[in-house]
């Protein structure tokens, strides 16, 4: 019985370690065939790059001329404007979410439930479901083509302040009850003794936030038109849709634009996933 | 203007909102609540509130060749309901969602199931299957739309290497709603496994040990006690997904453009080539209003159903 038992644990770790592989191949393969594609010489990409055998994933010549190469189209602009507005909602989004989750979490004042209820509600509608509308507005606003366009409708974030609400509730209030008693102001408290505090999700909300900006793309697509204010996703599937496209090109500027995603991601993986995560599932 | 008239109302509503209790220090003065809360709020009620007012507003006026908008009350949704078209791309979002929401949870589930035991390089496993969530929906597509290039594409190099032959995919009016169901959970399934690992681990051990005891199979285990304790992170995964999957827009705008002959035209790409390439902006706003409600709808009904099932259960 025992010895029977042993040998189905065994089977069924030798089958749990077969389908994890299969399955990270499928996941990787693509990514691993993009990069390599980004290093071979433009005459080469296709020439074996789609031929069955291993000259599809292993290169005979490197080079780094696609990414050279990039330097005169407008892709570094794009880069620019990306990090940009990434950057910037990041900073202003997470102090505007952050002392709106300080007030949920330390204030008392009427109709909190409801307008709590309201940020809620805002933080389930998934943005994209708004764009066109929201075009008009930002239009009659006089934004449109703009930096600020891109910016200010992604700075406000229910989830992110849900998360600091939930990070200030759990502080004990003696703290910011012994520092209200020796005189300090309320946003001496908030910005001197609650934000250091909350470092974690101050990183998970950063991140949240450059990620949502980043990786938009409807938006964009439709909010800036012009190439001064393009972003790096709406750049590269333009560059698709143009007639003789450059493939080497459209292959190192879609790898840098994953890299640019993935470094926040792998740096603070585990904060991201945690705080995140568990807050998601309250 | 309906739309600019709701913003100055929360802000002439704010300074009432807080309670004056000049004694409690613990308690701020409105001017300090107001500039703790006012910004994100204004926000959320300008960038959030407002478009739904005006997609709803909006979606009641209908424009001439002119240009010019005048109040038609529900024709546009009239003109909608009586188009092919709409129901065409209605049905074919229906389809894509109610193939891709359980396969994508099934899928990330299995995945969560996989590495949520520890063991030598489950750590890499973890990761690796994270990674594809990291490349955007956007490049995403491009990835894919040359990966499955029908000369170029090595994917079709494998599938006539090893003798199934050449597939058109997204040129195929079969092929194409389903290759787009295929990339989309190529990329998503690792970020659902996050949430789902998270409730996995959650899940009290006492409940597999007593099993245990009792002589539970492992498949026993997993349908008495894992699924039951994974309602609730289930429920939020679901929603969370209808709702992305509602809006799926890049792949059909950089692939398909909506075909081949229909084959891919989701009501967002829908809402799109309306506003922004046959410039008919209540209808356009129209479609927005009826993707709200939709998604709105099958969100209640959605945590209504796991809910009900926790109720039965306790």
């Amino acid at each position: 019985m025992s010895v029977d038992r042993r040998s189905t644990v065994l089977a069924l770790g030798t089958a749990r370690y077969i389908t994890m592989s299969l399955i990270a191949l499928v996941l990787l393969l693509p990514l691993i065939w993009l990069v390599v594609s980004s290093l071979r010489p433009p005459a080469d990409i296709f020439a074996h790059g789609s031929r069955l055998g291993w000259s599809m994933l292993i290169p005979d010549r490197l080079t780094l001329e696609n990414y050279t190469s990039l330097l005169g189209t407008g892709f570094p602009r794009a880069v620019g404007n990306s990090l940009f507005v990434a950057l910037t909602t990041m900073v202003v989004g997470v102090v505007v979410n952050a002392a709106a989750g300080f007030a949920f979490a330390v204030f008392d004042f009427r109709f909190k439930n409801v307008i709590f209820a309201f940020v809620l509600a805002a933080a389930m509608m998934p943005f994209e479901a708004i764009v066109i509308p929201l075009y008009i507005l930002v239009q009659s606003l006089g934004l449109i083509d703009s930096y600020a366009a891109l910016i200010l409708p992604d700075l406000a974030n229910g989830f992110v302040i849900f998360m600091f609400r939930q990070f200030f509730a759990g502080l004990p209030r003696e703290l910011y009850e012994a520092a209200r008693v020796d005189g300090a102001s309320w946003g001496h408290i908030w910005l001197k003794i609650a934000l250091p505090i909350s470092w974690p999700v101050v990183l998970t909300g950063g991140i949240m936030l450059f990620m949502h900006q980043f990786e938009a793309f409807f938006w964009p697509l439709v909010a800036t038109p012009s190439p001064e204010h393009t972003v790096v996703q709406v750049a590269i599937a333009r560059n698709i849709s143009l007639e003789g496209t450059e493939w080497g090109r459209l292959f190192s500027s879609t790898t840098l634009a994953g890299l640019v995603a993935l470094v926040p991601f792998l740096l603070f993986q585990k904060f991201y996933i945690r705080n995140f995560v568990t807050s998601g599932l309250k | 203007m309906s739309d600019r008239a709701s913003a100055p109302v929360a802000v002439s509503e704010a300074p009432r909102i807080a309670r004056r209790r000049s004694s409690d220090p613990m308690q701020p003065r409105t001017l300090v609540l107001l500039a703790f809360l006012l910004p994100a709020l204004a926000f959320l009620v300008l960038f959030r509130l407002t478009p739904i007012v005006i997609a709803i507003g909006g979606s009641l006026f209908t424009q001439n060749l002119a240009g010019e908008t005048s109040f038609g009350g529900l024709t546009n949704f009239a003109q909608l309901f009586g188009d092919e078209r709409f129901w065409n791309s209605l049905k074919v979002t229906l389809t894509f969602n109610i193939i891709i929401n359980p396969l994508q949870i099934a899928i990330a589930f299995c995945y969560a199931l996989l590495v949520m035991a520890p063991g030598k390089g489950v750590t890499f496993f973890r990761a690796a299957f994270f990674l594809p969530m990291t490349l955007s929906t956007g490049l995403t597509a491009v990835l894919w739309n040359i990966m499955l290039d029908s000369n170029l594409g090595p994917v079709n190099a494998i599938l006539e290497g090893i003798g199934i032959g050449r597939q058109p995919f997204f040129l195929s009016e079969h092929q194409a709603l389903g290759t787009m169901i295929a990339i989309a959970t190529w990329k998503g399934c690792g970020y659902w496994m996050i949430f789902l690992l998270a409730g996995l681990y959650r899940i009290p051990g006492e409940l597999y040990e007593a099993a245990r005891i009792d002589g539970a199979s492992r498949w026993h285990q997993l349908v008495h006690i894992t699924l039951p304790q994974m309602r609730r992170p289930l429920a939020f995964v679901f929603v969370a997904d209808t709702a992305i999957n509602f809006l799926f827009f890049a792949p059909v705008y950089i692939i398909t453009k909506g075909g081949p002959n229909g084959a891919t035209d989701l009501l967002m790409f829908r809402a799109y080539e309306n506003a922004f390439t046959f410039i008919n902006w209540g209808r356009s706003l129209a479609l927005s209003t009826i993707i709200l409600v939709i998604i709105g709808v099958i969100a209640a009904i959605e945590l209504r159903l796991f809910r009900d099932k926790e109720g039965a259960e306790a």
